[in-house]
């Protein structure tokens, strides 16, 4: 006696479905993450505004990020670099006060990394500026950010993007970006 | 599909949640942990992040005296290389010099002073702070001073020469101590008599390797750890392919292959002590053969005559037409050199055999020639170290007075006398007699451990300082040291706990020590040398320290040479017999020991370092361990195998080890290296291998007082245990592969 | 691409038609005493862990150079050559092939790759390599705190479960080819990149550049007549070259 294949999958029903709507499950709760626990746009331990000072007040990038253009490691300004302004600008706004309280204390303010790449990336910021680069392409509207986000992934298919619509000399070549 | 059942729908329910919640989990898990972008708060106006910075200094591993580049990022030390402007290593260093950063970074380094609080040797300290401890140790020495009982203080160091040397004479100077030893165990006594005898120098000539064409090496290990290895590897390869179409000639003469010998175009393995005497042979040879045409050729000839190589063949080892080649390499080379140390100069009868490596060269025209023996100009900083250099019969002398309780205070600094002289001198007894022990040190070594009050010190990659190296290159210069990161550990410098001493005991001293920190001394010190370099004036000194910060060294750029000294045939009777004598009798102890330095451990101050004990030996690739060398015919009859341990017994002690069979070492000589063995120099050290020293019997040399310790006789006995020596080698044949080329069509 | 090309491209040796640089190395042996400056700079340079003693009884040390030993005769004529052995960064290198994640691959300067994050851990490119220079992490190292301080950020830090071996000191290699950049050079010029060994040698048997340089030192020792490879008749292509030693005929024993 035959039976049809779907009579024959019919106790396979539930569990199936099951699984589907575990997949499905599991989809949210990933977006669900990303969407209310997303580690782009960490709490700074003070809430420095890129759009108040590039924006409303016209500061060049590199004006505070002095090292991008010399060195591999951007690094970010020192305390020294905020207080050349703050020691007498905008002196009362609480977060100002944190600043004057870790320049006082002479210690460095632990800002959190938002654009990182891992250990066993090689990242050259000097290079991709003298290729003359916007910091916009890479690091997103920062100007109108009030908490700097991370927009783009940082992952590697999206560097290998850039690398090969600008035909970047060994651009593809693992060991030009991996250590 | 319409209907579902409740207990359906609470399982699409639940696996809607559960897949919900892994998917959340799973996002989580995939996040990079947090990491912080930390700036400066002031940044220095010549740095970058991720740019490295370099400083010229000096490298403090060993006494040959290299100069080091050292990569820092971000405030840490990365990489030592060679200073490429130093004359002694050019841009080149050794396995040890690389491994600094071992010992900077070294997790068992001393981080607070401390003081003892349990019995002595127990290892019980209590951490005190500095002002404690300077304030307790100055009053201490300050009260001895007014009661006038400053001469029982006494200060023992290693190695210590240019400025700290001076500082630290001055130190115990002002406070009456005339007592300031230096031990080091790989101070060449007996080649620093012969050359006093010979030369009437009390410097080391400059052995020019590099323009010889024939080099004669009596038992030194010039590759591997003889004064200066890295300035004469450079040398080796000018030697070998720097000259094209002149390929110099290396010849090798010890009983048991050393580095060195390992790449000698010939070696031959002469009895233990018998390399004066073949010297000798060598040089009577010379002389019969009309191959030295002084005017004292009859004298000599005479000297040299109970010498003849027919007469000595059986002593030696070595047949008389192998003496006639050696003589008739000498007299067709345009420059050839003798150089002589390791077991040859460590016999009972070292400086003799070393006398007879010197008055070889001055046949064989050596002296005052390139690509032979220097005698160069006067070192630039005037110290004199080497008379503080105390040779075994001197530490006996002193340990006798330590045994009579006659020391109240004994300042140690960078020396382990525990660790390096034989149990048998009863040292470690004598040293436990002293009232107060204290020392200034980065470790706690076998020595250290014996301290009352420990003070710990920078590691030279941490401190300022100077260096004039001996022998250097045969050109004055000085060397500086600078720190290269800030202290890692609350550590000061040795010169600066003395600077300290000096203010906490008041007197006199603070103004005869008139600085604060050693940054500041040798800055005063450096102006001396300035000012007498350029004539007298200070002025452009500012511009000269900047560019010695910059360089890291000083020289003068041209050697002024001296004349050779004249030889006269007297001092081979001066010298006396260069015929060894051991101790313990042949019947009993058939074998000679012979306990043997390697570059990478020197006397044992390597063996904390965790580069060298991962470092494969070059000759036998073994790590980690104590080793009995035994020829392959000795172990096939006393029927032993790789790993056997084996009981090597003098008359002064015994150890055990597993045996190593080494194709190249004389049947009768039993080598072990030094190294192993400490009973306290932290974790990479402690617990691991024998120390062949304590087999040492105490033979001296009487004309240096330099301990023997390749006169010791001893005998092997089997265990039975066996302990798997680990090594990296396998077979170490070629086994017709052609690895190492091409087979050569053989003449 | 055509069929014609594809296959005269099987034909030819290596990835590429040309290299960018063509780094190689000599290393004479007649200047080489063995004693070990280059393995200790080497690991001093790459981050080579501390394996231990027990990892060493195990044969399971890391190391990316290692100085071998070849005894001749026998006592007392008797005779000890070393050989430093290294990655060869072979142009038909028989580890790449086999990786099956393609972690190793032959780049356009002529280098053996060997990227970290992508290789799984199969271990088979160490089992092809007929020189034995690749080393596997079967754990994942610490450092003593503060050894670890001494790292190099200019190199990864391995874990467990990948495979690792000379790299040329590629990290050099970049950092030449960025300052010649910045320099509005194109080339790198001979003698402005070193790896560790080389610099450290103190005898200076290690010569390394860029073989496709004329004028480079290293193209000079190439082409010296002592100069051979290693299991030569493999035909890997290494791209280290060893100038054997000179052997002095008509002794006899001592």
């Amino acid at each position: 006696m035959s039976v049809s294949v779907l009579e024959a999958l019919q106790p396979f029903k539930k569990p199936v479905l099951l699984g589907l709507v575990g997949l499905l499950g599991f989809l949210v709760g990933d977006w669900a993450n990303g969407r209310f626990n997303s580690d782009s746009a960490p709490v700074q331990p003070i809430e420095f505004s890129h759009r108040i000072h590039a924006s409303e007040n016209q500061i060049p990038c590199q004006y505070c990020h002095v090292y991008a253009a010399r060195t591999p490691s951007a690094g970010v300004p020192s305390v020294s670099k905020c207080m050349g302004c703050h020691q007498s600008i905008a002196t009362e706004s609480p977060e100002i006060q944190k600043l004057h309280g870790y320049w006082e204390a002479r210690q460095p303010i632990p800002w959190i990394k938002v654009h990182d790449v891992p250990d066993f990336v090689y990242f050259t910021h000097k290079r991709h500026i003298k290729a003359d680069l916007e910091c916009e392409q890479c690091h997103g509207p920062v100007e109108t950010m009030d908490r700097i986000t991370r927009v783009e992934s940082l992952r590697m298919p999206w560097c290998i993007d850039c690398h090969t619509e600008n035909q970047v000399e060994h651009g593809r070549d693992c060991w030009t970006c991996h250590k | 599909m319409a209907n579902i059942s409740r207990r359906d729908f609470l399982k699409f329910i639940g696996a809607g949640g559960i897949g919900a919640g892994a998917g959340y989990i799973y996002a989580e898990s995939v996040k990079k942990t947090v990491e912080f972008l930390v700036p400066q708060v002031i940044p220095p106006e010549d740095w970058s992040p991720g740019v490295a910075t370099w400083y010229n200094s000096l490298c403090g591993q060993c006494p040959a005296g290299c100069g080091i580049s050292v990569r820092i990022r971000e405030g840490r030390a990365k990489k030592i290389e060679g200073n490429p402007v130093h004359p002694v290593n050019q841009g080149r260093l050794c396995a040890l010099g690389q491994s600094g950063l071992n010992a900077l970074y070294n997790p068992d380094r001393i981080r607070t002073p401390l003081r003892l609080t349990g019995a002595r040797g127990s290892g019980e300290y209590e951490p005190i702070d500095w002002d404690e401890a300077m304030t307790s140790l100055g009053g201490r020495l300050g009260s001895m001073k007014i009661q006038g009982a400053a001469d029982r203080i006494h200060l023992l160091t290693g190695t210590v020469r240019g400025h700290l040397d001076l500082l630290l004479a001055r130190f115990m100077e002002q406070l009456g101590a005339p007592t300031y030893l230096q031990y080091d165990y790989t101070h060449p006594h007996s080649l620093y008599a012969a050359n006093r005898m010979v030369f009437g120098v009390d410097r080391l000539p400059y052995y020019d390797i590099r323009n010889s064409d024939l080099l004669l090496s009596f038992g030194a290990d010039y590759l591997g750890m003889w004064i200066s290895p890295v300035h004469h590897s450079l040398s080796y390869g000018h030697l070998r392919q720097g000259r094209p179409g002149h390929r110099g000639t290396c010849v090798q003469i010890e009983p048991r292959m050393s580095l060195s010998g390992a790449s000698a175009d010939r070696w031959i393995p002469a009895p233990p002590g018998t390399e004066g005497l073949l010297a000798l042979a060598i040089a009577e040879a010379l002389v019969d053969g009309g191959g030295y045409d002084g005017a004292d050729r009859a004298d000599w000839s005479a000297a040299l005559r109970p010498f003849k190589a027919s007469k000595l063949a059986p002593t030696i080892g070595v047949d008389a037409a192998v003496v006639a080649e050696l003589t008739d390499a000498i007299r067709r080379a345009e420059h050839p050199l003798a150089i002589g140390g390791g077991p040859a100069a460590e016999g009972s009868h070292g400086t003799a055999a070393m006398t007879a490596v010197n008055v070889l060269n001055h046949l064989a025209g050596s002296l005052g020639r390139r690509g032979g023996v220097l005698f160069g100009a006067d070192p630039v900083v005037a110290d004199d170290w080497r008379v503080r250099q105390a040779s075994y019969a001197r530490m006996m002398e002193h340990a006798q007075i330590m045994g009579r309780g006659d020391v109240d205070v004994l300042l140690l600094h960078g020396t382990n006398p525990v660790f390096n002289l034989p149990q048998a001198s009863g040292y470690t007894a004598a040293l436990d007699k002293v009232g107060t022990i204290v020392a200034l040190s980065s470790f706690m070594d076998d020595t250290t451990a014996m301290a009352d009050l420990i003070l710990p010190t920078n590691v030279y990659l941490e401190s300022w300082g100077d260096d004039v190296p001996e022998p250097g290159v045969g050109l004055p210069l000085a060397t500086l040291s600078q720190p290269v990161v800030t202290r890692i550990h609350d550590s000061r410098s040795a010169g600066d706990i003395v600077l300290g001493l000096a203010h906490q005991i008041g007197g006199e001293l603070p103004a005869e020590l008139p600085w604060t920190t050693m940054e500041e001394y040798i800055r005063h010190s450096w102006r001396q040398i300035y000012s007498v370099e350029a004539g007298g004036t200070d002025a452009g000194f500012d511009e000269f320290w900047k560019d010695a910060l910059r360089s890291g060294v000083w020289a003068r750029n041209r050697a002024e040479m001296e004349a050779a000294p004249t030889v006269s045939p007297a001092v081979l009777a001066q010298a006396g017999s260069a015929a060894s004598e051991f101790d313990g009798a042949e019947n009993d102890y058939p074998f000679v020991l012979q306990p043997m330095m390697t570059q990478g451990f020197v006397d044992g101050r390597g063996a904390n370092l965790p580069w060298q004990q991962e470092l494969p030996d070059p000759l036998t690739s073994v790590v980690f361990s104590t080793w009995v060398e035994l020829n392959p015919t000795t172990a096939a009859e006393l029927d032993l195998e790789e790993g056997d341990v084996v009981e090597v017994s003098s008359s002064a002690g015994t150890l055990a080890a597993p045996v190593f069979i080494y194709q190249a070492i004389r049947p009768d000589v039993v080598a072990i290296p030094i190294g192993q063995g400490h009973t306290r120099f932290g974790r990479f050290a402690e617990g691991r291998g024998t120390n062949p020293l304590d087999l040492v019997a105490t033979v001296t040399d009487e004309s240096s007082g330099a301990l023997a310790t390749a006169a010791t006789r001893v005998t092997i006995r089997k265990t039975g245990e066996r302990l798997s020596l680990i090594k990296t080698d396998g077979v170490s044949r070629d086994l017709g592969r052609q690895i190492l080329g091409p087979a050569k069509e053989h003449a | 691409m055509s069929t014609a090309n594809t296959l005269r491209d099987y034909l030819k040796p290596g990835y590429y038609d040309e290299f960018d640089y063509h780094w190689a190395m000599t290393i004479d042996l007649d200047r080489c005493t063995g004693c070990s400056a280059c393995v200790v700079a080497c690991q001093a340079e790459n981050n080579l862990p501390i394996v231990g003693e027990k990892r060493f009884s195990e044969r399971r040390e890391i190391k990316w150079l290692r100085i071998e030993r070849y005894w001749q005769g026998e006592y007392p004529d008797i005779k000890l050559r070393f050989l430093p052995m290294l990655c060869q960064h072979c142009d038909q290198a028989p580890c790449e092939t086999p990786c099956p994640v393609a972690a190793t691959y032959h780049n356009q300067d002529g280098l053996n790759t060997q990227i970290y994050n992508r290789c799984i851990g199969t271990r088979t490119c160490a089992v092809y390599c007929p020189y034995e220079v690749r080393s596997f992490n079967w754990f994942t190292y610490t450092w003593d705190e503060p050894l670890e301080q001494q790292l190099n950020p200019d190199v990864t830090v391995r874990e467990k479960g990948v495979m690792e071996k000379c790299t040329f000191c590629i990290q050099r290699i970049r950092i030449a080819k960025d300052k010649a950049k910045d320099d509005d050079r194109r080339r790198v010029r001979d003698g402005e990149v070193t790896p560790a060994c080389v610099q450290s040698c103190p005898t200076e048997a290690m010569v390394f550049g860029d073989s496709k340089d004329p004028d480079s030192k290293v193209s000079q020792m190439l082409n010296n007549p002592r100069g051979f490879k290693v299991l030569e008749d493999l035909n890997t292509l290494p791209s280290v070259v060893y100038l054997q030693k000179v052997e002095e005929q008509g002794h006899g024993h001592g």
